[in-house]
Parts: structure tokens; C-alpha cells; sequence
């Protein structure tokens, strides 16, 4: 009964997965593709150039598709031996976390890749700098599905044997779904933001330091809503549950992954085009930063707000 | 697999109290202690107008991050708080790169270390903000688009603490775990070395430089 139903668990899982995940990787990759073929119509003598960028940009991008497929092997071929159920549910709902958690960082790693095409097309001598800026902003954009990963990880080959299967299903699948979901928006707002600070690069070469400087910290504060998702899944994932066989004990611990999941998506985005539109002004108007980045902050706090009304409702259901 | 998310404690109980010490944390903590005060030593040594070389090192750094602070904090508190942000990205930045180094491992892998931090950075800015603004307006920036507000404002507060020390917890606990997975998968061939140089070295320096400037702007965000 039990070889079976973590059998059962584990295909489902690795069909998530690999499902979800090639959603985002795939969209980026062809904006991308899209953005250097625009490119190239401009300046056909860039072509060689501009394509050896959109190719180091779409295989960034894709990474987060294979970790999905990683994860799906392993869900595939991993053992079962001496497993309970519980460890069905745990690789269930690991496969369901890299793969949502693959859609955002694979959308939003396309952005910059494809704004690296257009912007060496339009200062040719900078390329370098426009590779850097770009290979920063699409390593910081994996972060989201990095946590995906170490989530998935943690379900799939953590010891849950001392978990109880009731309310304990509910746990292990609330932690994939909160992660998971609060991956998707952070990893598109920060693919805007490192989008446009690739181009501003390639506007203002001189101000590439700066530019990306305030990338990073752009970047960083857009993740918030995605690092509380990934800390709602740990507590989920090591606050052991009591035994309880009440439906609603199971929903409450569900329902605070989906809360913050779907909470998490909103902010994200946001705070992600805040950051956008203040990495593409920092570049055309240096001396003004100083205000640019305060007003961003400012304006990045309080759309977030809505994020921390997801958080602190996730935590009085675990707590509670 | 058995070390994942697990960490070694040492505990001492006397008289029904529990004091748990995270041994490899403190131990690699001082370590990285150890090389910060060396290499500030051997920076010291015989400074003059040629340098040498840890010196050259030092000026190079210790620049860079002076402008940085100047351009967020302005010529008036830059000088004032240069020193922490400084120490405070050394701190990190060589936290995160000692598990580079084999059997020792990285002191922000420890939630307790980041989230010191965190707390760390939050109380300096907001005791700053007390201090240039005076506690009536610091006050009352919470109540800032109407006066109800100021208990979601005072929760937007504390969870930048939570967001700014799981960024960097998050980033170098998940980078520990992934390498552990595949080196127990694929037995330590090429894999792990190249994720390691990738979560070591490149994560590990753009988290620290993110930490400190998140920190920075935190406390300008107070000062002004």
C-alpha cells in the first residue's frame, strides 16, 4: 500500500515538476531570442556578437527549467525503501515547488538577456560591461527558484519519519505551494529590474557601477516577498505538527502556505518595476541617485505591504 | 545526507537551565575573527608612502566603500559610520567564503549569526534616526499616511530584519545544501567543485555586498 502510494506520489511529482517548469524558461528564452533577432535587423554586422550574447542569456535563463528536471529524475529514480506515507506527500509536493518556483526566475532571466541583445546593437564598444551587468542580474534573478530548489531538496531527502501523517500531509504540502507560488512574482519583478539596468548600462557606460549597484539592492528587496514564502515553508517543514485528525488542523497549515504563496506574487511584481523604473532613470540623470534610490525604497516599503499582510496571516495559522 | 539541516550543538545544562552552543559557528566566527585582525595587523605594518602589499589591498578596499557610504550617507555621516558598513562586509564577505576552504564552514549558514546581524544593522539605523531627527519625529514618521497605520508601519520595520538576515541565511544554507545533494549523488567529480566556486564565491560575494548595502541604506533612510 504504502510502495505504492509514494510511487504514485513521486510520478505525479516529477510530472509537476518538469510541467511547471518549462513554462518560464521557455518564454524568456524566446523573448530573448525575439529581442536579439530585433537587434540584429538594426545592424546586421553585430550579428555575431549579438548572437553569442543571446545564447550565454537564454542558457542562464534556462537553468531554473533544469533544476526542474533534476528534480524530476530524482523524484523518478530516487528509493522508497522503508518510506511511510508521509514521504509520499513530502515528494509530491517537492516536485510542485521547483516547478512553480521555475516559472518566475525563467520569465524573468529572459528580460535582461533579450535587453543585453538590443542594448550591444546600440553601444558596441561597452559590450563587456553589458555581458557583466547582465550576467549579474540574471544570477541574482535565480534566486527565487534557488529556493524552490533547496525547498524541494529539503522535502525530498529530509527524514520525516517522526512526522505524523495527520495533520502532516497538509504540512508538507502547504511548505511546497509556499514557496513555490511566492517564487513566481519576485523572479519576474527582478527580471524587469535587471532588464532595465541592462539597458541603462548600455546608455550610460560610464555609470555602470552605479547602475548596478542599485540593481542589487533593487533586486534584494524585491526577493522579500519570495524569502518570506521560503521561511513559512521551513517553519512549516520543522515545526513538527501534533497528531490530529481534524480536517481543519490539516487546512490551517495548508491554507498558511497558500496564503503567503499567492500573497507573495502581488509584491513582487511591484516592487520589481519600482526597481525597473528607477534602475532606467539612475543612468540617465547620475547626479539625482541619491533621491532616486530613497524614493525607490520608500515606494518598494509600501507596496511590499501587502506581501507582510500575507506573512503575518501565515504565521497566526501555523501558530495558532 | 544525515548532516542535512542539521547543526552541531554542544549543551550544558546545570540546575534545569539548557545553554546550547553552536560549537562549529563560534569556532569558525572567531576564525574568521582571527584573519580579519591579521590581515589588519600586516595592512598596519610599516605603512608609509610606498606600500606594502596588504596595504595596497586595504586602501583599495577601504576607498571604494568610503564612496560608497559618501554617496548615501552624505560628507557628514559618511565618516561616522564608514568603519561598521566596512567591517560589517569584511565580516560577511570572508563568512561567506570560508566554506570554500575544506572542513571549515561558513558562519552564515547559522541563522543566529545572520539574524544578529539583522538586528544589528536595524538597532544602529533606527538609534541613528533618533539621534539626528529627535524622538518626536522619528515618532512620528510611523503614523505617516494616517495615524492608524503605525502598527502595520511598525511591522514593515521588523520584517525588513526578517527579510535582509534570510536573504543571506537563505542564500548560504540553500547553495550548503545543493552541494551536499549532488556531491552525494554524483560522488565529488566535477560538479561540486564548480557549484561550490558558483555558490562560494560569486553568490557569497554579491549576498555580502547586498547585506551591506541594504544595511547602508536602511541607516541613510533614517539619517535624512
Amino acid at each position: 500500500m504504502d510502495e505504492g502510494f509514494i510511487t504514485l506520489c513521486r510520478y505525479l511529482g516529477a510530472a509537476l515538476s518538469v510541467g511547471f517548469g518549462a513554462i518560464g524558461a521557455a518564454l524568456g528564452e524566446g523573448y530573448a531570442a525575439g529581442q536579439a533577432s530585433d537587434a540584429i535587423s538594426y545592424r546586421p554586422q553585430a550579428s555575431g556578437e549579438v548572437l553569442k550574447n543571446m545564447l550565454v542569456g537564454q542558457a542562464i535563463a534556462e537553468s531554473a527549467a533544469i533544476f526542474a528536471l533534476v528534480v524530476s529524475i530524482l523524484l523518478i529514480f530516487g528509493s522508497t525503501e522503508f518510506h511511510t506515507q508521509i514521504f509520499g506527500w513530502a515528494a509530491l509536493s517537492g516536485g510542485l515547488c521547483m516547478g512553480l518556483a521555475a516559472i518566475g526566475s525563467g520569465i524573468g532571466a529572459g528580460v535582461p538577456a533579450g535587453t543585453a541583445c538590443k542594448g550591444i546593437v546600440r553601444q558596441p564598444a561597452s559590450s563587456g560591461k553589458i555581458l557583466t551587468t547582465m550576467l549579474l542580474g540574471s544570477a541574482v534573478c535565480q534566486t527565487p527558484a534557488i529556493f524552490g530548489l533547496v525547498t524541494a531538496f529539503l522535502l525530498i531527502f529530509l527524514d520525516h519519519s517522526n512526522v505524523p501523517l495527520y495533520p502532516g500531509w497538509a504540512a508538507m504540502v502547504g511548505c511546497g505551494i509556499s514557496t513555490g507560488l511566492a517564487a513566481i512574482g519576485p523572479g519576474i519583478g527582478n527580471g524587469l529590474t535587471a532588464g532595465e539596468a541592462v539597458s541603462g548600462v548600455a546608455r550610460n557606460p560610464d555609470q555602470s557601477g552605479m547602475t548596478s549597484r542599485t540593481m542589487l539592492v533593487a533586486l534584494g528587496v524585491a526577493q522579500s516577498t519570495a524569502i518570506y514564502g521560503f521561511l513559512i515553508s521551513l517553519m512549516l517543514l520543522f515545526m513538527t505538527p501534533k497528531e490530529s485528525t481534524s480536517f481543519a488542523q490539516a487546512m490551517r497549515l495548508l491554507s498558511a502556505g497558500i496564503c503567503m504563496g499567492f500573497g507573495a506574487f502581488g509584491p513582487g511584481l511591484g516592487v520589481g518595476m519600482t526597481g525597473a523604473y528607477a534602475v532606467k532613470e539612475v543612468p540617465r540623470n547620475p547626479d539625482g541617485s541619491q533621491v532616486l534610490v530613497r524614493t525607490m525604497l520608500v515606494g518598494m516599503a509600501v507596496a511590499e505591504s501587502t506581501g507582510i499582510y500575507s506573512l503575518i496571516i501565515a504565521l497566526l495559522l501555523i501558530v495558532l | 545526507m544525515e548532516e542535512l539541516g542539521k547543526i552541531k550543538q554542544f549543551v550544558l545544562e546545570f540546575s534545569g537551565f539548557k545553554l546550547v552552543f553552536n560549537v562549529e559557528t563560534i569556532i569558525m566566527t572567531w576564525v574568521v575573527f582571527l584573519v580579519l585582525i591579521l590581515f589588519a595587523i600586516l595592512a598596519r605594518k610599516k605603512m608609509g608612502i610606498i606600500p606594502n602589499p596588504f596595504q595596497i589591498i586595504a586602501e583599495l578596499l577601504a576607498k571604494t566603500f568610503y564612496n560608497l557610504c559618501d554617496d548615501a550617507l552624505g560628507s557628514r555621516f559618511a565618516p561616522k559610520y564608514f568603519p561598521m558598513i566596512f567591517t560589517l562586509f569584511l565580516f560577511i564577505w570572508l563568512s561567506n567564503m570560508i566554506g570554500v576552504v575544506p572542513i571549515f564552514s561558513e558562519p552564515t549558514k547559522d541563522l543566529n549569526t545572520t539574524l544578529s546581524l539583522g538586528v544589528l544593522g536595524f538597532i544602529i539605523a533606527h538609534y541613528s534616526g533618533i539621534r539626528a531627527k529627535g524622538i518626536k519625529t522619528y515618532l512620528k514618521e510611523y503614523c505617516e499616511p494616517i495615524f492608524f497605520m503605525a502598527p502595520l508601519n511598525v511591522i514593515g520595520e521588523l520584517a525588513k530584519v526578517v527579510s535582509i538576515s534570510f536573504r543571506l541565511y537563505g542564500n548560504i544554507m540553500g547553495g550548503g545544501i545543493i552541494i551536499i545533494v549532488v556531491s552525494h549523488l554524483i560522488y565529488q567529480l566535477i560538479l561540486p567543485p564548480a557549484l561550490l566556486f558558483f555558490f562560494g564565491l560569486f553568490v557569497g560575494t554579491v549576498q555580502a555586498f547586498v547585506f551591506t548595502m541594504l544595511t547602508l541604506v536602511y541607516i541613510s533612510l533614517q539619517v535624512k
